[in-house]
Parts: structure tokens; sequence; C-alpha cells
């Protein structure tokens, strides 16, 4: 397996489309990215300082890559289950019960991925009458990945309902080290 | 429909979604989102919410701190802290206990995160603990306990956060963390050496084998120092001293103790993107949640009660919101937590006048706390899953342990001069001390 296969992982199979892999490293490598991009920018800001030659618009990049880095991130990790949980009680379950609630817990997601991308689209829209300093772009620009967050989420939560429905959701084992676990 | 309705019907589908399964901001953001379909409120402007929730400069150091965790473990420079511990403690009785213990404590002042050093001590320690004899069940609960330092010496992330939402200096939360932090460690070490398993005894380290392992130990071991360092003389923000360790990393600590590792640092840089982006995530949706509870007047309600019993004695309302935060942390993830009361605690400060540092303390030990304790202690139960023990035996294995969080917490809340003497020796502006009028020293109010 290539290197940027490795980067996609490889538990869950049984709830993803491999269609949609490519969408998961396109969102993995935009995360490093993103990273690499928020700590050069910063980088540069304090050594422009320390050197008595201070640079603005290293901030405004800084921000910008550490908002889309967030946006990207909770997209790429609505795939790969890797948010943050409270509980997970629908685990515990079996047979329909947890059919139900497997469904159920990921409707959730999908509606407020909806919302996130039909409003995050107004509020982009909406962002094209203010602008962010010191580069005077329009502030649209860094509401952008809102939307597009949403609409990923929403794609994603529909694929697991879609494959859990016709796979079931329980987990099936696969191979260790197939890919790599956050 | 009255707010407090409003306010009820959000926190239990948040609960509700919360503990079936839904991801915690995928549950907060749906609560968010019912609760203002009830009100005037628009879905557009509860998105602006969560926009404007992380749009802050002092989260941004969030990222930094956790991908020095990341490359510090990846590159598997930790090892070299384990054997200066072991120089240092692995004679004493429990050895291994202390050995743990004492690697927590260096290595909470690089990662800022108890997820992070549940990982690391779990991977490092757990096998030779469980080869030694020390039972599953005191490994997860001793490594849980340990990695709670993380959450209460600098570079905490839950002080970032704090400070960041609460308007409140973060370098005052960092030094005024070290006492408790140390507190928490040495009472560790003390309930090993007092109550714990023996294990095996081991001879002393001669002063040649210390002397190497501080040696081996010293580049990895700067890193607090340029974090700490750079905030309190003010060369840095906090966000700046994170790239600074970075940098350094990088270029010195990698390079020259493992150079060959610079060919995985670009999957550190993807996998630190994209666990950065987690705790965000979750703050955007928290963000919007407070701001709905605000909207909603929730924290003049729940103030109110406080102040109904407590008045405007600052250790009652201190206790009461210990007390507060000690059911909520055991029901949600402490940055949700903080985001979500930060309203309450801003209004009950503001009227005890209690420091802003001194509260923030005594409510980062008490969330750090909620991570040993049922039902949703994240690090017991992180522990308890690395080890390969049962939460409930761990959970047991626990009990004793409280007793030195629970002093910890009495001590933070009631010797506040101890607790704020770093901060006010070190950094008076922190705590909002002033500069004396005639020039020399400072006036503390």
């Amino acid at each position: 397996m290539s290197r940027a296969a490795d980067i996609v992982l490889a538990s869950d199979r049984h709830l993803k489309w491999p269609s949609l892999d490519a969408v998961e490293r396109a969102l993995m490598a935009l995360c490093g990215l993103c990273m690499v991009g928020f700590t050069a920018s910063t980088l540069l800001d304090v050594v422009s300082r320390a050197i008595g030659h201070p640079l603005l618009w290293p901030q405004e990049v800084s921000s910008a890559f550490f908002i889309y880095g967030i946006f990207v991130g909770a997209a790429a990790a609505t795939r790969r289950n890797d948010h943050l949980y409270l509980s997970a009680i629908t685990e515990a379950m079996s047979g329909r019960l947890r059919l139900f609630f497997e469904v159920f817990n990921r409707l959730v997601v999908l509606f407020v991925g909806l919302c996130l991308a039909i409003y995050g689209v107004q509020n982009f829209l909406t962002g094209f009458g203010s602008f962010r300093m010191p580069s005077m772009l329009p502030i649209a620009y860094l509401y952008f990945p809102i939307p597009f967050c949403g609409a990923l989420v929403a794609l994603f939560s529909f694929e697991q309902i879609v494959n859990g429905l016709r796979n079931g959701f329980a987990p099936v084992s696969v191979p260790e080290d197939v890919g790599t676990s956050a | 429909m009255s707010n407090s309705a409003i306010l009820a019907i959000m926190t239990i589908l948040f609960l509700v979604f919360g503990y079936l399964g839904v991801p915690v901001a995928f549950a907060l953001a749906a609560g968010v989102i019912v609760g203002s379909l009830l009100t005037p409120v628009t879905l557009q402007s509860i998105i602006g919410q969560m926009f404007n929730g992380i749009d802050s400069e002092a989260l941004m150091a969030i990222p930094f701190f956790l991908l020095v965790g990341e490359l510090m473990t990846s590159a598997n420079v930790v090892i070299r802290i384990a054997e200066l511990s072991q120089a240092l403690v692995g004679h004493m009785r429990g050895g291994l206990a202390q050995v743990t213990t004492v690697f927590s404590m260096f290595f909470s002042g690089m990662s800022g995160s108890s997820s992070a050093d549940v990982a690391v001590l779990s991977r490092t320690m757990a096998v030779p603990m469980s080869r030694e004899g020390y039972s599953p069940a005191f490994v997860a609960a001793l490594i849980a306990a340990a990695s709670t330092i993380a959450n209460l010496v600098p570079p905490s992330i839950m002080a970032v956060v704090y400070g960041a939402i609460g308007n409140v200096s973060i370098a005052g939360l960092f030094l005024a963390g070290i006492v408790p932090g140390l507190m928490v460690g040495l009472g560790l070490m003390a309930f090993c050496y007092f109550f714990g398993p023996i294990g095996f005894r081991r001879a002393r380290s001669s002063l040649a084998n210390l002397t190497a392992a501080t040696r081996d130990a010293a580049l990895p071991m700067m890193i607090p120092i340029i974090l700490l360092g750079g905030i309190i003389t003010g060369w840095f923000t906090p966000t700046e001293a994170g790239v600074i360790a970075i940098g350094y990393i990088l270029l010195v600590v990698i390079t020259f103790l493992n150079p060959r590792h610079l060919r995985n640092v670009p999957r550190d840089f993807v996998h630190a993107g994209l666990i950065y982006s987690l705790p965000l995530f979750t703050i955007a949706a928290a963000s919007a949640f407070g701001w709905m509870l605000a909207y909603l007047r929730g924290p003049i309600v729940v103030a109110g009660w406080i102040d109904g019993v407590a008045g405007t004695d600052p250790h009652l309302i201190m206790l009461l919101l210990v007390l507060v935060f000690t059911i909520v942390g055991d029901f949600i993830e402490p940055i949700p937590a903080i985001i979500i009361f930060m309203p309450v605690v801003n209004q009950l400060t503001d009227s005890a006048s209690i420091n802003g540092v001194h509260m923030g303390i005594v409510l980062i030990v008490t969330l750090a706390f909620g991570l040993i304790t049922p039902p949703y202690g994240l690090s017991l139960l992180m522990a308890s899953k690395f080890v390969g023990v049962r939460f409930s035996s761990a959970l047991r294995a626990s009990l004793p342990i409280y007793v030195i969080f629970l002093v910890t917490i009495a001590f933070t809340i009631f010797f506040p001069e101890a607790v704020l003497w770093l901060p006010k020796t070190l950094f008076p502006e922190s705590v909002g001390c002033f500069k004396a009028p005639s020039g020399s020293g400072y006036i503390c109010p």
C-alpha cells in the first residue's frame, strides 16, 4: 500500500464506500497542509518581529489556516469516527434496537451537517459585506469551510447509514496496522 | 415557552444524544439548533456564534501543544524521560509506580493534554509494571490519576481554553497550576510509597548513571523551559511559545536524538492536523451552546441560586462551584463544561471579588479530578482500555487516590496565597497586580 493510501483509516470498512476514500485522503492531506501552513506562518510572524521587521499578514494567514484546519479535520473525523464521544451506549446494544439507534445517531449528525451547510452558505454570502484586516479581504473566505464541512459531514453520515443498513453497524475485524488511528 | 423550559430541552437533548453515542460536538450543536428554533434566534446567527467561538488568538496555542506531544511521542524521545525518572526514583519503595508518576510530571510539562499522557504512560509503563506484579487495576488507576497533572501544569490546554474564554491571563493560570500539579504528583508518590504495592526493590542509581540519564534527557527536558520561560518573560504569547517549541523539537531534539524519524514528520503533522480539530470543533459547538445559555439568561438563574445560598462569601461560592463542576464534569467533557458555564463563573467571580486566576485554577483542578471519576472519567476510561482491565476494577483502585485530589482542591480554595505565590512573584500583572507609583515593586489587590 502506498504511503498516500496509508492515511485512510482501515477500520469500519463495512461502513464506507471505497469511492469516498479519495475524499478522506484529500481531507487528511489538507489537515497536514493546514498544520504546516499554520506553523510556518506563526513562525514567520515571530521571526519577523524578532529581527525588527514585523509583518502583519502572517497573523491573518495563521488564523485562516487554523480555522480551515478545524473544519476540514472535523469533516475527516466524521468519516473516521474519530470525534470526541461522551459514551456509546448504543454499542452495547444488539439486534434491531442497535440498528435503530445507530441510524438515529447518524441522522442527528446528518441533520447538524445539513444545518451547517445550508446556514453556513448564508453566512458565507453575508460575509462578503465585512472585511478582514489587514488584507481587507471579505470575511466570507473564512466562513467558506463551514458549509464545506457541513456538506461533507452530511455525505459521510449518509454513507454510514446506507452501508450500516446494508452490512450492519457492529465492527468487523480488520488486519492490524493497515491504516492509522487517531 | 419559558426560557427555563427551552434551556431544559437543550440540555436534555445534548445529554441524551451524547450518551446515545452522537459525537459531543454534534450533540451540543443539535441541542442548540433545536433550542434556537423555539426562540427568535436565527440558525444563521448560531453558525456565526460557532465561528466566533474559535476565532480566538489564544486558542491557536492548542494545535502547537498537541503537535509537541505528537512529535515527542512518535519520535520515541519520551523513553529518555522515562529512563531519567527511573534513575531518579526507581530505587524507592513502589519503584515503577514512582517512576510512572515522575515520568508523568515531566511529560505533562510538554503535552498539555491528559489524553496524550494516558496514551504515552500506558504504552511505556503498563507492560513493565504488570511484569513486576502490579495489578492491572492499580496500574490503570495510577496512570489515569498521574495523567491529570497535564491539565494543571503548563502548557495545560484546559488553562488555555479557560483563559481564552474567561478573559483570564493564561500565563497566570499556567503558573498558578504548578503548586496543585506538584501536590497531586507528590501526593501520588506518597500514596505509592505508603499504600501501594512494594514492587521490585532496585539499587539506587550511581551518580554516573544519573548523570548519563540526565544528559540523555537534557534536550527534551528543555521544552517545558522554552514554553514557560518564553511566556513568563513576555517574549512570546502561548501560541508563539508553542511554535518555538515545535521548531526546537524539529531542529534540535529529533535531528540529534532520532534523525531517522525526520522522514515521518509529515505524517505527524497530518495526524496533529486531525486531532487538533476535535477539541476545537467541540469548542465551536460549546460556544454556541454557551451563547444560547446566556441569551436565555441561564447564567443569571444559576448565579442567582448560588448567590442565594452563598451570598458574597468567596469560599462558599467556590465550594458550590466545585460541587457544580464535579457533577457537570462527571457527565461532560471539561472543555465544553468550561465554555458553557463560563458566563456563570464570571458573574460569581465578579460579585464576590475573587481573583480570576484563583477561581480558574480551582475549577481546573476540579475538572481534572472529574477525569478519574465515574461515569465519564475520560482518563480512567482510556487507561482501563489501554491496560486491559474492567473500568469498575480500575475505579475501585482509584478510590483511595480521590483523597489526594480532594485535599488539593481544598488547599487550592483555602490557601490562595500559596497557589498565587508563583504568578505574583514571576508575573505579577497576570493576577491583577500593578506597578507601584513609586516605581519599586507591585501593588496586588
